[in-house]
């Protein structure tokens, strides 16, 4: 760490998420090599030390002998002051060096209101906010993650963006980082080369124009080999990918602070708010065998007393029961946990949930999303209210006392009587719970209700967000039905939800809006209490943009969306087609079960849907 | 056959930002990792058996921080010093260990008296020493202390049993001092530098000792089962 830091450390909240030195950290000679990057995480050292895509491209960076990764965070607002007033730069928490003194600088894009952190850092950093005021003397900012397929708010900001899985370019990039420098390359050179790696996108390669309507017009390559389109990387083969045999372990307590694997990527239910499920498609599984290794190793190396089983859906993981009994078994005297983070109710067996039972209580939850069953088939979520009450039942008998229920408002086509369907299905959830509960403690159910957000390559993307004020009807409506004993009502502010909605569609016009909010003291906007909806109001008028006209206005279907030169693979045909069957209220089966039902990413990307229990029989 | 080993160990410089709790989790994962056999409680959330002596507040070191560990098996204390520390991060290390013989009284319930070092940088040391002496003469001492349930006055002359004289190396002072630690009487360091005259921000404060203190004289928690055997 940087040990100007250090007189700072006893005046400040948590000190100990700047101090480094945890188990597995890795602090390589800086002299001795090549290619240096510090990965970013635009959010607070707890949170950032939680993702895991950051482990992976840390431990594969750090693997190689002519590269090094070191970590930077986010410091909370009261160092960030200090900081500030005594002018000490952020740096990293391995050498505690300047950002300016890497190679690269990675961004990751895991969610809207993370942007003005990411501004927000580089200023700290001192480090050119436009990407075309930097020089040879600056590091190359570059991002990915997420937000990635709709990075234009960012557009000035970044001097290459990589789409998709990062495995195998994270080698690439460094390669190329490695070669540029033995050649002598001037920045201009270097990007080039960045630029021609397949996945790899260079906003400033691009021009965008609009119409006098103020609609978008087209982004004109202004680079002469710049592609059109720029598809994403995917990982064929999930199994032999690269995932650490380390975590750096935190001292602190930090959000997913557990041993993680991966269990698969992708996700092809296909539920049609989900930005998720389109955009790491196709669904590849890893291999039981390659977990049950991957889980002994992070435990030995970590001392972690819990196992997450991690992907956007892990119970729908083909052989996720017999994954489940033999960790259990494997751990049970170790006094270490299995848990899942992310059940679809569906794929949860009353049997799934006597394996974890014995392991040990975690809370449970469920994600109907929709309260009619009509919605839930719009939205494509294929699970009925029987399904969920029959696991819901068996989870309390099996002695779970409290369920958490997800569900989202605002979606396309609701009507009244699905809020009420949300309000009946709690009631009827805590009844089988105060009817079928065993424990001594009496049933709880949590209805957490987000506010649904248009999300770019999805079927919806075109849909506008309803207004505030009927959000905030709409969650009026449901706070004074859900005020029942045994129950416990949360939601998100609706102007989080709306700004978010702002970036999610927005285009290369929000980055000034972007610098000036940042300029104005926004920061933390995704920590409620540091949300400053009044300061981004005054950003937006200060730079003439109206944000409703990005987050509630819906999009003609002909006109050409700002992102779609950032393509996961799924075409525009099949986004229609869904939207479509979702107004009929169609639904449409999981490819990876059922037949492919033509979003094109297989054919356009060459890979394919690829799960264990077929690897395991071949 | 004791089969709980009580251990003496240091938090140093890279680690004095942890609280009581990330210091446990740091330990029980280390456990895990040297694999080391802690023996589970009972219940519904099995916790590995494992006690400590006071908590230490945030940002200070310590040279006697003391443990009790309880295995399933019996364990040499030579053999869990070597593993142990094999697999602690930088900045904790054990620096004694024995077997506790069977129905020893714990930690928590015989520690009651810390000994800290505070070393300050450029102090007048005159000052200090005259500060000493009136404080060693006063009666009472009474500050406000924050509490969950508001401010309340305390008096803390009473809960300081010792000052040494301080002792001065180059540019540096440093005080010893004993002092009430516990749940029946805590002189907090910070409150100790206040009392002191001294930044309890820039003061590096270290605890030289947890002490058991009975009929006016200390001993360590390891004087306490020395003479017991040890089997
Ligand atoms: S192309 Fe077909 S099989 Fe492949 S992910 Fe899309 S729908 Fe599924």
């Amino acid at each position: 760490m940087d040990q100007r830091l250090l007189p700072l450390l006893p005046q400040v909240s948590k000190p100990a998420r700047y101090t480094n030195n945890e188990i597995n950290a890795v602090h390589k000679e800086w002299d001795h090599i090549q290619v240096k990057i510090a990965f970013a995480f635009p959010d607070i050292y707890e949170v950032g030390m939680g993702h895991l895509g950051y482990k992976i491209l840390y431990s594969i960076v750090n693997g190689r002998d002519d590269s090094l990764a070191e970590r930077v965070y986010a410091p909370w607002v009261d160092l960030e002051a200090k900081m500030r007033e005594l002018k000490i730069p952020l740096t990293t928490l391995e050498s505690g060096r300047e950002l300016k003194e890497f190679d690269l600088v990675g961004f990751t894009l895991q969610y809207e209101l993370s942007y003005s952190n990411i501004l927000n850092m580089l200023d700290l950093s001192g480090i050119p906010l436009l990407s075309r005021d930097r020089t040879d003397q600056h590091p190359f900012i570059m991002a990915g993650g997420p937000c990635a397929f709709n990075v234009e708010p960012l557009a000035d900001f970044l001097d290459f963006v990589v789409l998709g899985d990062g495995e195998e370019i994270i080698h690439e990039i460094v390669e190329l980082a490695k070669e540029g420098r033995v050649k002598g390359l001037s920045r201009e050179e270097q990007l080039a080369s960045f630029g021609k790696l397949p996945g790899v996108y260079v906003p400033s390669y691009y021009k965008a124009h609009y119409n006098a309507n103020g609609t978008f017009h087209k982004l004109e390559p202004v680079k002469q080999g710049a592609p059109e389109i720029v598809y994403k990387r995917v990982v064929a083969d999930l199994d032999k990918a690269e995932f650490p045999e380390k975590f750096v372990v935190p001292y602190i307590d930090v959000v997913h602070d557990r041993v993680m694997v991966e269990v698969f990527r992708g996700c092809t239910r296909g539920c049609r708010f989900c930005q998720a499920g389109m955009i790491y498609r196709p669904v590849r599984e890893r291999k039981l065998t390659t977990l049950k290794k991957q889980i002994r190793t992070l435990v030995e190396a970590t001392g972690y007393d819990e196992i997450s089983l991690t992907s956007l859906s892990s119970g729908d993981y083909t052989c996720i029961e017999p994954l489940i009994s033999d960790v259990i078994e494997e751990y049970k005297d170790l006094g270490v946990a299995v848990s899942l983070p992310s059940l679809r109710l569906d794929s949860f067996s009353p049997a799934l949930a006597e394996e974890i039972q014995r392991s040990r209580k975690t809370g449970l939850t469920f994600a109907p999303e929709a309260g009619t069953q009509r919605l839930r088939d719009v939205i494509n979520k294929n699970v009925s209210e029987d399904d969920l009450y029959e696991v819901v039942k068996g989870a309390f008998q099996a002695g779970w006392y409290s369920v958490k229920l997800y569900f989202m408002i605002g979606l396309p086509t609701e009507t009244e009587e699905d809020l009420d369907g949300i309000v009946e299905l709690a009631q009827n959830v805590l009844e089988i719970g105060r009817k079928h509960g065993t424990g001594a403690r009496r049933p709880e159910v949590t209805i957490s209700v987000s506010s649904f957000v248009p999300k770019p390559h999805t079927p919806f993307q075109w849909e506008g967000q309803d207004s505030m004020e009927t959000l905030r009807a709409k969650q009026n409506y449901l706070r004074d039905r859900l005020r029942q004993r045994g129950m416990r009502f949360t939601y998100p502010r609706v102007e989080e939800s709306f700004l978010e909605a702002v970036f999610a569609k927005g285009d290369r016009r929000l980055g000034p809006v972007l610098a000036r909010a940042v300029e104005l003291g926004c920061r933390f906007d995704g920590w409620s209490d540091h949300f400053q909806y009044q300061l981004w109001m005054k950003a937006f008028a200060d730079c003439n943009v109206d944000p409703h006209w990005y987050a509630n206005r819906a999009v003609a279907l002909d006109e050409t969306l700002s992102w779609e030169h950032l393509s996961p693979g799924v075409s525009r045909r099949f986004l229609l087609q869904e939207r479509d069957a979702a107004l009929g209220g169609r639904t449409t089966p999981d490819c990876r079960f059922d037949v492919c039902s033509g979003c094109n990413v297989c054919p356009q990307l060459k890979v394919a849907n690829c799960l264990s229990e077929e690897g395991a029989r071949v | 056959m004791s089969r709980v080993i009580r251990f003496q160990f240091r938090k140093g410089q890279e680690l004095r930002f942890l609280s009581h709790l990330d210091l446990i989790r740091t330990l029980e994962r280390a456990v895990r990792r040297g694999r080391l056999p802690i023996a589970f409680s009972e219940g519904f959330s099995p916790r590995p058996k494992m006690s400590f002596g006071s908590a230490l507040a945030v940002g200070i070191m310590s040279e006697a921080e003391y443990a009790d560990f309880e295995f399933t098996e019996r364990i040499e204390p030579n053999e869990f010093m070597t593993t142990f520390n094999s697999v602690l991060p930088t900045g904790l290390e054990v620096i004694k260990a024995v077997l506790l013989p069977p129905k020893s009284p714990s930690l928590m319930t015989e520690i009651n008296a810390a000994e800290y070092k505070l070393v300050a940088h450029d102090t007048d040391a005159a000052g200090l020493v005259s500060r000493i002496k009136s404080l060693q003469t006063a009666d009472s001492f009474v500050v406000e202390r924050k509490t969950k349930k508001g401010i309340r006055l305390v008096d803390l002359r009473p809960l300081l049993y010792e000052v040494e004289h301080p002792q001065e190396i180059g540019s540096e002072t440093a005080i010893r001092c004993r002092c009430a630690v516990g749940s029946s009487g805590n002189l907090r360091p910070n409150e100790l530098c206040i009392m002191l005259g001294m930044d309890p921000f820039t003061t590096k404060i270290v605890r030289t000792a947890l002490l058991i203190k009975e009929d006016g004289s200390y001993q360590d928690p390891f004087d306490r089962i020395e003479g017991h055997n040890a089997t």
